[in-house]
């Protein structure tokens, strides 16, 4: 399913010298290099034999730790602050107006693939709130007019590294 | 020479123009604080942590030097060196800013507990979120590996072999709880252990270990360099030297600021310099301290607390992170803490009962209080829950929780009574 080939995964499990202590640095790799923004089961087999550690290992830590994910995720994944600090400076906003936008509930891809949204704790942008981060990006300051623009934006694929 | 009312953490930030350069980190003092430690007697180093009364910058406030010299009496001949850069509370990014514009200090600091421990490894567990900084920060400790203050004979002392490894994390707030941390680092899931035994005696891979936050790694070379009692001069009799603090919420200036321990909260909250006043045109309300678990003041009654360990102790509040989230007047206390509470039934790693189960019990009761359906007796229940997972949590998350939660009952009860509903009355009089 993912879009990297074996190789590619294979070199990214050697960068971190098939070291089982940063497990989490190969998964994240992985996962953000992947199209799918997801770790597939292929994928945990073969870290799982790099490192030696049983399947139910590597499903346990992908299941405990929220950046990981074992479902396709949409090519912009929203993901919006809901801390205190955020969300009291107009956090509440950004997934109404999302919601209104995109016409589809938090969690759930837009049918053309190409938009989620859903909250997340603090990302440590809280002099910038409401925020939303996509993948390792920040776009702080937001209101509801940006949020537009954003969505517009993204649409006309201006944030191509994304 | 450090002087008040100076940036000593924050000094090199925005000079340098290569973060990641040795050269130009030396350039402002950078390793000066190494060098002056090899020059001193293991002992004299401990002194000196000691004398400058530095406390732990994660939000426990433990006296650093008592911690690293139960650490050099543990007994055990491979000690491992860890830096929780795990920063995911809420409302802080101090760290942040640290390992991003300033990753030399952090590992000037660690290579320091490398060479008085005697370790060969060290750890540094960044939060997954942070995944741009870990590769800032991987080159600053390549290039410190060029220059011979990492890898085999650092600094030409033979047998000083120390290296210093990135570990992840991916999005696990437990995983800041330092033993869940170490759990995380060897490639476990990141839930807590049952302490004791204390860490510095059986830490990572049942090995002594000394766990310190990025902040006070990079308060490390400061007080060698400069000598303890400069060091404390910066702050107060309970705690010395400068506090990253970041201001966010309903304030105009937000942003990260480095102040001495010991200034006016009024002067951080107002003055121009700093907060600046309320961003709204509403007078703010009340301040959340050092996190989500940190306790929670009323303006109102701050008008002459002192930014320092025991200013804020004495107020029944406490420094914790460093996270100043104000509030102005239209926001409800009881609101808040629902939304606290959410984060603290997200966040519980589901090991022991009381947590897993209290924080959703006790999101349940706010709720209720929030939309005015709470019964009498929910205050009761309230405060007996709060108890329980106080009580009975087995780690830190748990155990902090309800620390916002007093500080809203204690300050503001009315919001709590106005959410009660009332009983339902009978009908006086008629005939029936």
């Amino acid at each position: 399913m993912s879009s990297l080939s074996l190789s590619e995964k294979e070199a990214i499990i050697l960068e971190n010298d098939s070291d089982p202590r940063r497990i989490l640095n190969m998964l994240i790799a992985i996962q953000y290099a992947s199209e799918e923004g997801f770790i597939d089961e292929e994928t945990a087999k073969l870290v799982a034999d790099r490192l030696h550690l049983s399947e139910a290992r590597v499903y346990e830590i992908l299941s405990f730790y929220a950046i990981l994910k074992t479902e396709p995720q949409a090519k912009y994944v929203l993901k919006i602050c809901n801390s205190t600090p955020c969300l009291f400076t107009g956090g509440e906003m950004l997934s109404e107006v999302l919601e209104m936008i995109l016409e589809v509930p938090a969690d759930q891809p837009t049918p053309d693939g190409l938009f989620m949204y859903h909250s997340i704790p603090c990302i440590g942008a809280c002099d910038q709130g409401p925020v939303i981060k996509i993948k390792d990006t920040v776009f702080g300051e937001l209101t509801e007019a940006k949020v537009y623009q954003l969505i517009d934006d993204l649409k006309c694929g201006c944030y191509q590294e994304l | 020479m450090i002087e008040r009312n100076k940036p000593v953490l924050l000094a090199r930030i925005n000079k340098m123009k290569q973060v990641t350069d040795v050269e130009e980190y030396q350039k402002y003092n950078g390793f000066s604080g190494l060098l002056e430690a090899i020059k001193m007697e293991k002992e004299r180093i401990l002194d000196e942590l000691d004398l400058a009364h530095l406390r732990g910058r994660g939000g426990a406030a433990f006296p650093l030097g008592k911690k690293w010299r139960h650490l050099y009496g543990a007994k055990g001949d491979t000690k491992y060196i860890v830096c929780n850069a795990d920063e995911g509370e809420p409302g802080t990014f101090k760290d942040k800013a640290l390992l991003e514009q300033d990753p030399l200090s952090v590992i000037e600091g660690m290579v320091i507990a490398g060479y008085l421990f005697s370790a060969k490894a060290g750890y540094i567990y960044i939060r997954g979120e942070y995944r741009r900084i870990q590769k800032i920060f991987q080159e600053a400790l390549d290039n410190a590996e060029k220059a011979g203050f990492l890898g085999e004979n650092i600094v030409g002392i033979q047998g000083f072999n120390y290296t210093i490894t990135i570990i992840s994390g991916a999005g696990a707030y437990v995983c800041g709880e330092n033993s869940a941390l170490l759990n995380s680092i060897e490639g476990k899931t990141g839930r807590p252990r049952v302490k004791p035994p204390h860490l510095a005696d059986v830490g990572l891979y049942l090995q002594p270990t000394l766990v310190n936050n990025v902040e006070s790694f990079a308060s490390i070379p400061v007080i060698l360099r400069e000598g303890g009692q400069a060091y404390r001069d910066l702050g107060t009799e309970d705690g010395g030297g400068t506090k990253l603090i970041c201001l966010s919420g309903h304030v105009k200036n937000r942003g990260l600021y480095e102040v001495n321990l010991g200034t006016p909260l009024q002067e951080i909250l107002y003055s121009e310099e700093y907060g600046g006043g309320t961003a709204t045109g509403r007078p703010l309300k009340f301040i959340h301290f050092g996190g989500q678990s940190g306790p929670i003041g009323a303006v109102e009654n701050l008008d002459d607390c002192i930014y320092s360990y025991e200013g804020l102790w004495d107020n029944d509040l406490s420094i914790g992170s460093g996270a100043i989230v104000v509030m102005d007047d239209q926001v409800s206390i009881v609101d808040y803490l629902v939304n606290v509470a959410a984060f603290f039934a997200h966040e519980s790693c589901g090991k022991c009962t009381p947590c897993r189960l209290g924080t959703t019990r006790i999101l349940e009761l706010l709720t209720k209080f929030n939309t005015q359906t709470a019964v009498s007796g929910d205050l009761e229940r309230l405060r007996k829950m709060l108890t329980h997972v106080t009580n009975l949590s087995a780690c830190g998350l748990g155990q902090s929780v309800a620390n916002p939660m007093r500080s809203g009952l204690t300050y503001f009860p009315k919001e709590f009574e106005a959410g009660i509903r009332e009983a339902v009355a009978p009908i006086k009089g008629g005939f029936w």
